[in-house]
């Protein structure tokens, strides 16, 4: 007797297992062929997101069966002729996830099959486009993820399809907008429609913003999408020295937001507001200036610099306290200035951190100090620890291995020479680590070590190599730990 | 800030559950902090689980009992951050049972609103479909085909697209 999930009894569950199938389209494909009841719950999971799909552009053609006539002929004068049919489903509708990016680039891979003997148009590939956009916005569906990268021309029909079909935008989740590639005038209607009726997004990215560049009509435009949400957690920025109050709008924002992404930033006073969005839970900076502006207490703090200076950063970790539990420190260029004051501050104020990935300190007695006190410590990256080797490596790393706390389950050194002493270091080890990584294991000197780690501590589970191991020694170890590709155990800030 | 560990009861604290056909679990009074529904259930004499056998509930207990100390996610975390992580090898041999416990285990956590243990077991049955055929779905979990030949070929024909992988 089949389980009554699959036997239509309990439809919420079985849509829960579908879920997971997001995006493995062939499995989905399969599970739709299995029975008219998988079908009916599998479809429309394997239509949300179709202009992901990498390998052809076909599925296109299915949206055409609804054409009438007069849309066909249109289609026909530039050289498209779709196959009018009348399909199992109205496949439209079930679009969740709309990426105008992707939309013109399987289009034009479509056309081009279409258009076997002439070179197609640009008028043919905008006309398409503009067609399938009302077409999704006229088909009921409801999106929840829309990324406006694209510089084409949205045809004036669509914004007032938008208007008479305000489901389209309102469980919209995510947005992303590229402002630099819309048309001015194109924009500001479309984000107007937007602030009107997408009140749900939980996460906004502004790419590209250039704020010189743009018409005061369309910062309003933006800062009424941020002011209309009932709940936004997430907001990134990428780009920009002066904000005309997109980040002050941010305090309409206080009580939900809670993570903050900045990235080319110039930091003004304007981002003071983050002090008072009590929520505010992480921070991401990526190459920014006057970061020493910011002020919060978090739980996460990432920061990826050319160069990271101590001082600038010091009162925010100061500020996140015994609250900071994720941190991620990475300077990309130049090693980390002031050193010492970063491992003091870490030391005396932030006990309990939980993952910390960390670059280009050495492995000082400061630094041991440090790591021996993070008595909560799972997850441990490091970055560029090689040059900080001294004269007797093997000792250094060998004291570093025996203060790595008894909560350490994951250790990352893919980026560090410290994995060229990976014996020494698991023969000293005796945190229970589950995960391991590292960039090559390629003698027998380590694998012996690594299988020896294995019985004694019998906690290791995975293990992933940058470099393909020798056959020899993958045999050797294989037994005693799951070899796995680095990218799915790799576990981010 | 709430990382889930914080429960208010103490370690030595227990509570009673019966389950639907009478068999009765002391458990660590936190595993119950967590989880409302199992709260709801605690210590009456004639208060029994319904729905939930012994059997079920004992290995649902043993799942509870072993993440307890798990941070609890947010209603808002991300659901692709979820689907991304590996299963661990310890869920993995949990979930390694027959078809029919696998089946009950998700059925009695989604009643008991135990979310991780309800994504846990439908991401497990989702694994054990994919890259299959529809025929190897069908006798994975003994499905009968009900389409007609006319229905599955229209099907097919408008997503063949999807399957070119």
């Amino acid at each position: 007797m089949p389980s009554k999930i699959f036997m239509g009894d309990m439809p919420e569950l079985m849509e829960n297992i579908l879920d997971n199938l997001n995006n493995e389209f062939y499995s989905l494909y399969s599970c739709a062929l299995v029975s008219r009841h998988w079908c009916k719950m599998s479809i429309p999971i394997l239509w949300q997101n179709p202009f992901s799909f990498d390998h052809n552009s076909l599925f296109i053609s299915q949206y055409f069966s609804s054409l009438d006539e007069n849309d066909s002929l249109v289609l026909k004068e530039y050289g498209i002729n779709a196959i009018v049919t009348n399909t199992l489903f109205n496949y439209a509708r079930f679009l969740k996830v709309l990426n105008l990016l992707s939309l013109e680039k399987k289009v034009k891979k479509w056309i081009d099959i279409q258009a076997v003997n002439s070179k197609p148009s640009t008028s043919s590939i905008y006309h398409t486009i503009n067609f399938l956009f009302k077409l999704f916005v006229e088909s009921g569906a409801t999106l929840h993820k829309l990324d406006l990268y694209s510089d084409y021309e949205i045809n004036p029909e669509i914004f007032y399809s938008l208007g008479r079909n305000e489901p389209f935008f309102s469980r919209l989740q995510d947005l992303s907008l590229c402002l630099s590639d819309l048309n001015t005038e194109n924009a500001i209607a479309l984000l107007k429609i937007l602030a009107k009726n997408a009140t749900k997004i939980g996460a906004l990215k502004i790419d590209k913003f250039y704020s010189d560049y743009y018409e005061p009509q369309l910062l309003h435009a933006v800062i009424c999408i941020i002011k209309s949400q009932e709940q936004l957690g997430q907001f990134s920025l990428v780009g920009g020295e002066e904000f005309h109050g997109i980040i002050s709008a941010l305090e309409s924002q206080n009580n939900s937001l809670k993570e903050v992404t900045i990235k080319f930033c110039e930091c003004s006073t304007e981002f003071k507001v983050l002090m008072n969005c009590k929520n505010l839970e992480t921070l991401r900076i990526n190459d920014c200036l006057n970061e020493e502006i910011l002020e919060a207490s978090l739980n996460t703090l990432e920061i990826n610099s050319y160069t990271i200076y101590v001082s600038n950063i010091v009162q925010i970790l100061t500020k996140s306290g015994t609250l900071l539990q994720r941190l991620k420190l990475v300077s990309t260029d130049e090693q980390t200035k002031e050193e010492p004051l970063l491992l003091e501050t870490l030391k005396s104020s932030c006990p309990n951190i939980t993952y910390l990935n960390i670059s280009d300190v050495g492995l000082s007695t400061q630094f041991l100090e440090l790591i021996g006190n993070l008595q909560k410590l799972q997850f441990l990256t490091l970055w560029y620890i090689g040059d900080m080797l001294d004269d007797e490596p093997e000792i250094q790393v060998m004291q570093f291995a025996k203060q790595l706390p008894l909560t350490l389950q994951y250790l990352d050194l893919r980026y560090s020479e410290i994995d060229s002493y990976i014996d020494t270091l698991l023969n000293n080890c005796y945190a229970p680590l589950k995960y391991l990584l590292i960039n090559r294991l390629d003698d027998e000197k380590m694998s012996k070590a690594l299988v020896e780690f294995c019985i004694r501590k019998r906690t290791l589970n995975y293990m992933g190599v940058s470099i393909d191991l020798d056959d020899n020694i993958k045999r050797k170890v294989e037994g005693y730990v799951t070899l796995v590709p680095c990218e799915r155990i790799v576990v981010n800030c | 800030m709430d990382n889930g560990t914080s429960n208010s009861a103490s370690e030595n604290e227990t509570i009673t559950l019966k389950s639907c056909d009478g068999i009765e679990f002391h458990i660590d009074a936190r595993i119950a902090n967590r989880y409302t529904l199992l709260n709801n259930w605690n210590g009456g004499e004639s208060a029994c689980i319904p729905n939930v056998n012994g059997k079920v509930l004992e290995k649902v207990l043993e799942w509870c009992e072993h993440h307890i100390n798990d941070p609890q996610l947010n209603c808002g975390d991300d659901d692709s951050r979820r689907r991304n992580t590996i299963i661990e090898e310890w869920d993995e041999n949990f979930l390694s049972c027959d078809q029919d416990m696998l089946f009950e285990i998700i059925l009695a956590a989604n009643y008991l609103e135990i979310k991780p243990l309800l994504d846990l077991g439908c991401k497990t049955v989702a694994n054990m479909m994919k890259s299959k055929s529809p025929e190897e779905i069908r006798s994975a979990f003994n499905i009968d085909n009900d389409y007609t030949p006319e229905e599955e070929e229209q099907f097919r024909k408008e997503n063949e697209w999807a399957e070119d992988y």
